[in-house]
């Protein structure tokens, strides 16, 4: 078993290639297909590269010494590297099944790796099957592919009696000496009516342990019984709703003093045990029948594959090292909600398709890239939101060569608060229930009537930028004390130095009438001083010092003066990489963290001593940027990047991430 | 993003450094030969002011609660009142200054073993277990005065359990302990205890990461020339 378990982890963790393979073996109602592209790793890093590194060299000698075999090379595992291996998974109202398809190169090198002393793989054809040994897994293979297959079933289906019925199995759940008295007894814990199941209950073996125990029981326990009652009662529902083995005997017995029953209540708490026992043991051979078919259906059958659907193929990307493909958010909830009860039949995810993730690695960073796919309304809601482009202004206050990150969005505000209150109705409406629809119309359509679109998009236009540009060191006074020669205290004021981080946030205002009107208010109240145009919060709860000015649309707030004026006075030192500014300038959102400005700029006082500064400064000084952006929106696909780059002196990602590991393992 | 969302933002990133911070917590004493005294507890967070401030701005900082200022205050009071009724204890009172974060308590006793059990219960009444016990006595005849800590060894142990970052808090914070005297003094047992150069006063500082792992211990014997 542990063989095996090793081989096939094996396989997950590489992988393998081309598109047309082992794809076409994929049926087309999977729900979730993942990817690794062998040819697109092995690019990065070759298998003789991947043999002597690090992680490879622990990978072999590991497997070499578990199997007791001698492997210098992940082809010894028989895999066909340069080709794609995939994951997917299928759902059904009964059964779950995770599926794994491997492209072979050397079934002989295979098998070899899960071959032992009682090898029990049979052989049809070239098709080899293996049965995993408690039945939960197959595994079947030829000398192209190999295809790993485990189910489980959902207990949801077989909690309905009339379905679980069909394939002989009860839905068993303990309960009181009640039903046991029953001579239906445990086949009607469900609360259902137990007429329909007792035909076709199998085994007869149940029957017969039932029968003796009825007797048994019935006579010793009635006055108890009788007496106990109620206690009882209250437990067994209890029992229902949770796991088993916990709840039952001390629980009773204490709660109901009932001792002389104590040995009763035992036995009918075996009797559960194993009639439990036995329905598990159904539901696992209904299991394997159905995932022997299925996995026959894979190797011989002619069905769809996934590639027939639209939204598969339009997420794959030849670049990509690894792809994600979920069919459907909406779908996933829907099946999921059953368990969810009322909740569950609401909808949530109305409106939301297939989500994708891929991951690539090249020579310069790691990237993920996201999307999901959206209904076309709501996808026109989220065009007409997101047409807007960042203040090209906002450009020219950027200093990439001191910036440590910065933050921005563009939206239409406009758009936004016209389009807010539909998808509100959207997302909240089915969950409120076609009752609330009128009042959520009332109140979207008032939300339109005390708003004026037009009016607030003109203050506050949409688009917005924080920036920190940098760590300033501010002198600040503090209290302490000294001590004269009689130890007699004094108080006596010391100044230290404090690093802050200077920011400065802006965000366009084509209609500043409000804000000035607000400005005035807040001198006149005191709260707001006032000098060369820039304005200062007087706040004396707040920490730092807060300015704020209007200069050309823009209203700037920061906490650093000497920036505020040099921002009033046109002489603002700009200097803004072409990353920086492609980032800002081309995507609604972005967001970006430069680490390396921040080495070194923290007084070690501050970190918490030296030694926590060097290793806090020593992790920044490895990291490159990082950075995130949602792309524009592609018909009804909206998506977004994370990246990571990664820092000078390492060929690739991959490569850079296997000597991270390596250094982490040292 | 509101204003107060960009606030929380701001604040986040000075904090971004980790709460290292410095705080003194002093504890002065001064005897009389007839064995009364007055007491004044500080504790001052000036150095950490900013990032006080910036902390109390907060609902809760890594994964703790920050209490407001009118909390801070009324716990003040309350300790003054159980103070004014505590036994032998009287002249009490309380400062508070939220743009420094300096907090006194200061009052006088009638015998110095009359404070032993305050800090303990006041602490006690904060639902805070005493992580030391501590005791003092004057011996009037004998003109001794001696501080009795034993540091508990749970503290070390629940200390220990704190998230790195949450025991950087105490990286950097000190405990003075001032005792002063009319006679002068003749001898002070605690090696890291200094006398003054008038003779009338002792004083001992130590870091709270010392006290708290019990590397230092705060017991003194001072004796006083009849």
């Amino acid at each position: 078993m542990k063989k095996i378990l090793i081989a096939i982890s094996l396989f997950l963790s590489f992988n393998l290639a081309k598109a047309q393979d082992l794809v076409k073996k994929i049926p087309s109602n999977a729900f979730t297909v993942a990817t690794i592209k062998g040819d697109n790793v092995f690019k990065l890093m070759f298998v003789k590269d991947f043999n002597e590194s690090f992680v490879g060299k622990k990978l072999l000698t590991e497997t070499s010494k578990s199997l007791d075999k001698n492997f210098t090379s992940i082809e010894d595992f028989g895999i066909n590297l340069e080709k794609n291996m995939y994951y997917f998974n299928q759902l059904s109202d009964s059964i779950t099944y995770n599926c794994f398809l491997i492209p072979i190169k050397d079934a002989r090198k295979f098998e070899s790796l899960i071959e032992n002393k009682e090898k029990k793989f049979t052989q049809q054809g070239d098709i080899r099957t293996m049965v995993l040994p408690d039945s939960t897994s197959i595994i079947k293979w030829n000398n192209n592919m190999l295809y790993f297959v485990t189910g489980s079933i959902r207990g949801s289906f077989f909690a309905d009696s009339v379905k679980s019925a069909k394939y002989g199995i009860k839905d068993i759940r303990f309960q009181s000496e009640q039903t046991l008295i029953d001579s239906v007894a445990i086949d009607s814990a469900v609360g259902v009516t137990a007429e329909p199941m007792v035909e076709t209950v199998e085994a007869p073996v149940i029957e017969k342990a039932k029968v003796q125990k009825k007797s048994t029981v019935k006579k010793n326990t009635k006055k108890t019984v009788a007496s106990k009652k109620s206690g009882k009662k209250k437990n067994a529902k209890k029992v229902k709703d949770e796991p088993l083995e916990i709840i039952y005997p001390e629980g009773t017995s204490d709660s109901t003093g009932m001792t002389p029953a104590h040995g009763q209540v035992d036995e009918q708490y075996d009797v559960y045990q194993k009639e439990l026992a036995e329905q598990d043991l159904k539901k696992k051979r209904l299991a394997f029948t159905w995932m022997t078919v299925q996995a026959d259906q894979i190797f011989n059958g002619t069905y769809e594959s996934i590639e027939t659907n639209k939204s598969y193929t339009a997420s794959l990307d030849n670049k990509a090292i690894a792809e994600l493909w979920v069919s459907s958010l909406q779908d996933v909830y829907n099946s999921i909600a059953p368990e969810f009860g009322t909740y569950g039949k609401a909808g949530l995810m109305k409106g939301y398709g297939s989500l994708n993730a891929k991951l690539f690695m090249d020579n310069k960073s790691f990237r993920i890239s996201t999307g999901l796919e959206m209904a076309q309304e709501q996808a026109d809601a989220y065009k007409k939101i997101m047409n807007r482009k960042l203040n090209k202004k906002f450009l020219n206050y950027v200093n990439s060569e001191k910036a440590l990150g910065f933050m921005s969005y563009s939206i239409d505000t406009k758009a936004y608060l016209e389009e807010f209150p539909k998808l509100l109705k959207q997302t909240y409406g089915s969950f409120l229930g076609a009752k609330m629809d009128e009042e959520i119309d009332l109140g979207t359509e008032l939300f339109s009537l005390l708003l004026d679109e037009e009016a607030v998009s003109k203050v506050i236009k949409g688009d917005a930028l924080f920036v920190i540009n940098g760590l300033k060191t501010k002198e600040v006074t503090y209290t302490t004390y000294e001590y004269d020669d009689d130890y007699k205290q004094k108080e006596v004021t010391k100044t230290k130095n404090e690093t802050l981080p200077d920011f400065l946030f802006m965000f366009s205002s084509e209609d500043h009438r409000l804000i000035d009107k607000l400005i005035k208010y807040g001198i006149h109240k005191n709260m707001v001083t006032v000098e060369n145009n820039i304005y200062k919060i007087q706040e004396k709860k707040s920490p730092i010092d807060i300015y704020f000015m209007i200069k050309d649309g823009i209203v700037f707030f920061g906490n650093s003066l000497s920036e505020m004026q040099s921002i009033s006075n046109n002489q603002y030192n700009s200097k803004i990489s072409k990353l920086h500014k492609d980032l800002l300038s081309k995507n609604n959102f972005s967001f970006l963290f430069n680490a390396k400005n921040l080495v070194g700029k923290v007084p070690d006082s501050e970190i918490g001593g030296a030694e926590t500064a060097k290793k806090f400064n020593s992790t920044l000084e490895k990291m490159g940027n990082v950075y995130m952006k949602s792309n524009p929106i592609k018909g009804r696909l909206v998506s977004a990047d994370i990246s990571a780059e990664i820092p000078n002196g390492h060929e690739n990602a991959l490569k850079y991430l296997f000597s991270l590991i390596e250094n982490a393992a040292k | 993003m509101n204003p107060k969302q960009l606030y929380k933002l701001l604040l986040f990133v000075l904090l971004i450094p980790i709460l290292s911070s410095c705080f003194e917590v002093i504890e002065e004493i001064s005897m009389k030969n007839d064995g009364t005294g007055d007491v004044v507890l500080t504790i001052n967070l000036s150095q950490s002011k900013t990032k006080v401030a910036s902390v109390m701005l907060l609902d809760s900082v890594q994964g703790y609660k920050v209490p407001s200022r009118q909390k801070i205050q009324q716990e003040l009071n309350e300790a003054v009142a159980y103070l004014k009724k505590s036994e032998g204890i009287s002249n009490v009172k309380s400062s508070s200054d939220f743009n420094n974060y300096i907090a006194t308590i200061s009052f006088s006793f009638k015998d110095v073993s009359n404070i032993n059990n305050i800090t303990k219960n006041i602490l006690a009444q904060q639902k805070i277990k005493a992580t030391n016990t501590s005791s003092y006595s004057y011996n009037k005849s004998t003109k001794t005065f001696s501080r009795k800590y034993q540091a508990v060894s749970t503290a070390k142990t629940e200390f220990n359990k704190l998230k790195a970052k949450d025991k950087a808090v105490f990286n950097g914070a000190t405990y003075t302990s001032i005792y002063r005297f009319e006679s002068p003094v003749t001898s002070s047992t605690n090696p890291a205890s200094n006398v003054s150069k008038s003779k009338k006063a002792v004083m001992l500082k130590s870091s709270i990461m010392d006290l708290i792992n019990g590397k230092i211990n705060v017991s003194n014997t001072i004796q006083l020339s009849k």
